[in-house]
């Protein structure tokens, strides 16, 4: 196979919700500056978004709630662990991006006075904006990354990110059809790969049948970490209520505003909030093990044009196979609650915490990197964050290169990696990715499900460090299988920096997300902290506690306790 | 990958002049996926091909240009003879008008075909433009139900209309969709007849969603005169007129309502109980604290949340400020 | 090491006598680049089971040739 080397200013990785809005701010902030987006899949139908997105959970419009207030409920449903000020930016500067957005043709729903009609989902204020017409979210982006002649070249897969002298310089990888070794300099690079969604495997066995896009392999969580940089609230995961066997949403979000509600197997609901958070997930565990579950979302009770109107949106966006998979099942909303159950676990800041540190401009803790969407450690930022972290890595990227001159990759590093990569080609007949995948994963849900048990995460944590002798012996037959073996080890990282992120954080907080059966409470007092980890120069893990920065919107987290099960 | 050249546009264009179909159909949607601007006319000109794929896909190939060069000939094809061209063309259509675009509607509303009709009064609704109005009133007479609900629904649109004589005779219409429609739309009128002609639906349409969307208007209006009907239709036979009247009387605040309020507290549906505590705290009358006490024993969560609300409502002389 | 060859029902179901042999809008779009010509008849199939069924081949295909199933172990 050949090398191809390519150049640029900016260098993004990933081309999804935040990578497209990185390369379009980077153009508008310097149109002469030259933007490069690596995307291993094809920028028209790739990342969470790949199928659009039915709404927006954290929409701050002004007139129906301020930065500050959306401030205070993400401190309160984040149990208090996080940087204010770079949470303050997803609720400044959104409804910048929602305008843009609608600019370029992005249709949210509005009243028939043209006003945004905005929903009630958090247990305070009202952030969730429907876009039924949503499905078109990708195409949208993608044509306006063209107008904004930022390049795009699709189907390569990142694996390092390039670091010289403590600042990152480019990145490494190859592409996933023809096999080329490919190295790109760059004087700044974004991360934007998404969440880690291939931790946990789902319950139905099918190692793609996940909630994230399986695309989004914790590639960015795995090259930040060998590049040198903090992440933080690991142990957050994230954990959803879902369809059962499906692993889509059930929707409770889409559907609430129409009558519908999240209610246990008689019919009641057990929990007064549908937004998704570590509380709620508890509360549906709890149930779901009372002997009063299962837990379905109840529609029944509605009439017929009512639910053809829910079906309409849920079929048309996001998940739009799910109308397939009930009928396949011969089930249908009018006469069956819709069975939900517990997700497997992953890592993804957009809907937990759990990412790569970054400050409130976007920057990780290596300069010239900067990280943005699922994978930047911003709690519950969701599309509308991963937007406005786009935007904010994109800009001050540019900022950033101004002046800066490439450097030049060490040999001896890209031999190793070049190596490294293509290690499973030399073992056609080695293991199969799908066999190491499957145990791995399988392995993450023994070990690390919560409740999360001390002697369980230590067995946990020895199989993910022995993990490596499995890795090599892992073969490929092609680029395409040498992708999914490469993503294999990213998985691998993720579930070592899982469990040993549990280890260390010795309280329960976030609900079901860091619930630990030897420590069940939370502890303020020894724990009111960030738990942060990186590679240190000797190629350890090692964890620390990082404060939590002094709070810019004050909040009485004594008097004010998430709770979404009132009593 | 694809073209990033001049030259390799060009086998595409041409490509979309070959006789042979299956040729047409990889240009049409290669030029879909390419995006280059420099597309646009082949495109507009392969609105007219001779199969209905090809057309198909150029509407969505230019919907995804988002060019508004391209809205007169989209606009053209509103009256294809093929169901999905004109549904693709709605939506790409309603992506890509402005109100610049007005007066290109208006003269397309007048075309003598039902499904352009249709589509334009659809579209005017993103334009919320009161000059529209007076093309929109003749649709109230139209045959078609269509068309009569199409209008009244838009005339919702229109901002700055607030008193409109002739929607208030559509809630005698025949068609049970026309007078849906109508009772959302009075919602937002201001003449006169309007909270009684509500009243009068609310009370005695023989269609249920009609009597629902009546309720969701009176809220809207939160006008005392209407509280006794309203009263009338906490007996409703369907579960989701009783809850939308709860919610109208919770803005008009009557004790005379109070034991129909209590009955209330033991529907069947958990909504409607939670919207009967949600009214009996805005009375703030102590009388209703024993049947409130009693419901925090219900068994939706939800409804034990806003009677516990209730009682400390009525029981604190101050409303609530905290927004927990 | 041994290998066996085994047999999966996939989700991607193309009908080969509507895909376009010089079409490869379905292969572009897939996520997980699972699909591929088959390089003795030209037409597209479904090469690797990895399918997250989220359609973009489905709605991709001119010539609607592309049915895609939720997968065996979900359905």
């Amino acid at each position: 196979m050949d090398t191809q080397w390519m150049k640029t200013d900016v260098l993004i990785i990933g081309g999804g919700t935040a990578g497209t809005m990185a390369a379009i701010k980077a153009k508008q902030a310097n149109p002469e500056g030259e933007v490069l987006i690596l995307e291993k899949a094809n920028i028209r139908r790739s990342g969470a978004i790949a199928m659009g997105m039915d709404g927006v959970n954290t929409a701050v419009i002004p007139g129906n709630s301020t930065p500050e207030q959306y401030v205070r409920e993400i401190t309160i449903s984040n149990d208090g662990i996080l940087n204010q000020k770079a949470v303050y930016q997803t609720g400044k500067l959104g409804f910048g991006v929602i305008q843009e957005l609608e600019s370029w043709g992005v249709k949210f729903q509005k009243d028939a006075q043209g006003e945004y009609d905005l929903k009630q989902v958090h247990r305070v204020g009202k952030y969730v904006l429907p876009m039924p017409e949503g499905k078109d979210l990708k195409q949208i982006l993608t044509r306006q990354v063209k107008r904004h002649k930022a390049k795009v070249t699709n189907r390569v897969m990142a694996t390092r990110v390039l670091v010289k002298d403590g600042r990152a310089i480019g990145a490494v990888g190859f592409d996933v059809r023809n096999g080329d070794f490919v190295v790109i300099q760059a004087k700044a690079v974004v991360l934007c790969t998404g969440a880690s969604g291939r931790l946990g495997l789902p319950a139905s066995g099918y190692l793609y049948g996940t909630y994230e896009n399986p695309t989004n392999a914790g590639d960015g969580y795995s090259m930040a970490y060998h590049a040198g940089a903090e992440l933080s609230n690991i142990e957050c995961f994230q954990i959803n209520p879902l369809i059962k066997d499906y692993n889509g949403p059930a929707c409770a979000y889409v559907a609430s505003p129409f009558g519908a509600y999240t209610a246990n197997a008689e019919g009641n609901r057990f929990i007064s909030c549908d937004y998704w958070s570590g509380q709620m997930m508890l509360e549906v565990w709890k149930e779901l093990n009372s002997g009063k579950g299962p837990v379905q979302l109840k529609m029944t009770h509605l009439d017929e044009d009512t639910i053809a109107e829910i079906e309409t949106i849920l079929w048309a966006n996001e998940r739009p196979s799910r109308g397939r998979f009930h009928e396949g099942r011969g089930e249908n909303y009018r006469t069956h609650g819709v069975e939900m159950n517990i997700s497997e676990i992953g890592l993804c800041s957009g809907h937990s915490a759990s990412g790569v540190w970054v400050n409130e401009k976007a920057e990780t803790s290596v300069p010239g990197l900067y990280a943005a969407g699922d994978m930047a450690s911003v709690p519950h930022n969701y599309m509308i964050g991963a937007f406005v972290f786009g935007m904010l890595a994109g800009t001050n990227a540019v900022e950033y290169v101004a002046g800066l001159d490439h450097a030049d990759p060490d040999p001896e590093f890209l031999e190793a990696e070049k190596t490294r990569i293509y290690a499973p080609l030399t073992r056609p007949n080695g293991v199969p990715h799908t066999q190491v995948e499957y145990k791995l994963r399988r392995l993450v849900n023994d070990y690390l499900q919560p409740p999360k048990v001390d002697n369980k995460m230590e067995i946990g944590l020895r199989n993910f460090a022995r993990y490596h002798e499995t890795l090599d012996l892992m073969g490929a037959r092609d680029p395409h299988e040498l992708m999914r073996c490469m993503e294999v080890h990213f998985i691998r990282d993720c579930a070592e920096m899982a469990a040993r992120a549990s280890l260390y954080r010795r309280e329960s907080r976030w609900g079901l997300y860091h619930y630990r059966v030897d420590y069940p409470d939370k502890n303020n007092d020894e724990w009111f902290c960030h738990v942060n980890l990186k590679k240190d120069d000797s190629g350890n893990m090692v964890l620390f506690k990082r404060p939590v920065e002094p709070y810019i919107v004050e909040v009485d987290l004594e008097r004010e306790v998430y709770d979404v099960a009132v009593r | 990958m694809f073209a990033d050249t001049d030259s390799e546009l060009n086998e595409w264009l041409e490509m979309l002049r070959s006789p042979e179909l299956s040729d047409r159909l990889v240009a049409v949607k290669t030029l879909q996926h390419l995006g280059d601007e420099d597309a646009l006319d082949p495109l507009i000109a392969a609105l007219q091909d001779e199969s209905t794929a090809v057309q198909k896909l150029a509407v969505t190939a230019l919907w995804e240009l988002a060019n508004p060069k391209a809205v007169p000939a989209l606009i053209g094809c509103l009256v294809s003879s093929d169901e999905e061209i004109r549904d693709e063309a709605l939506s790409a259509l309603g992506e890509l008008i402005s109100p610049d675009h007005l007066m290109l509607l208006l003269d397309a509303v007048q075309r003598d075909s039902v499904n352009m009709q249709l589509s334009i009064l659809i579209l005017l609704r993103k334009i919320h433009d009161a000059q529209s109005l007076p093309y929109v009133l003749p649709f109230f007479e139209a045959e078609q139900a269509a068309l009569r609900e199409a209008a009244v629904t838009t005339l919702r649109y229109l901002n700055q209309v607030e008193r409109c004589q002739p929607a208030i005779a559509l809630m005698s219409d025949a068609d049970d969709t026309v007078r849906r429609a109508t009772a959302l739309t009075l919602g937002h009128l201001a003449d006169a007849e309007v909270v009684p002609t509500l009243c009068q639906a609310l009370t005695s349409d023989a269609d249920w969603q009609v009597r629902r969307n009546a309720a969701k208007s009176l809220a809207l209006h939160a006008n005392a005169e209407a509280v006794p009907a309203l009263q009338t239709a906490l007996s409703d036979d369907h579960w989701q007129v009783r809850k939308f009247t709860l919610q109208a009387l919770q803005k008009t605040p009557d004790n005379h309502t109070l034991p129909a309020l209590i009955k209330a507290l033991t529907d069947e549906y958990s909504d409607v109980r939670r919207d009967a505590a949600i009214a009996l705290g805005n009375l703030r009358n102590p009388a209703a604290l024993n049947a409130l006490q009693q419901s925090l024993d219900d068994p939706d969560r939800d409804v034990c949340i806003f009677t516990q609300r209730a009682i400390q409502s009525i029981q604190e002389p101050t409303p609530e400020t905290s927004n927990a | 090491m041994a290998l066996a060859t085994q047999r999966v029902d996939v989700p991607v179901i193309v009908d080969e006598s509507k895909c376009l042999e010089k079409c490869t809008a379905c292969i572009e779009v897939c996520p997980l680049d699972v699909l591929a010509k088959n390089p003795e008849t030209g037409k597209a199939y479904m090469k690797y089971d990895e399918c997250w069924f989220c359609l973009p081949c489905e709605k991709e295909c001119p010539t609607n040739a592309i049915t895609v199933q939720i997968p065996f172990l979900l359905r």
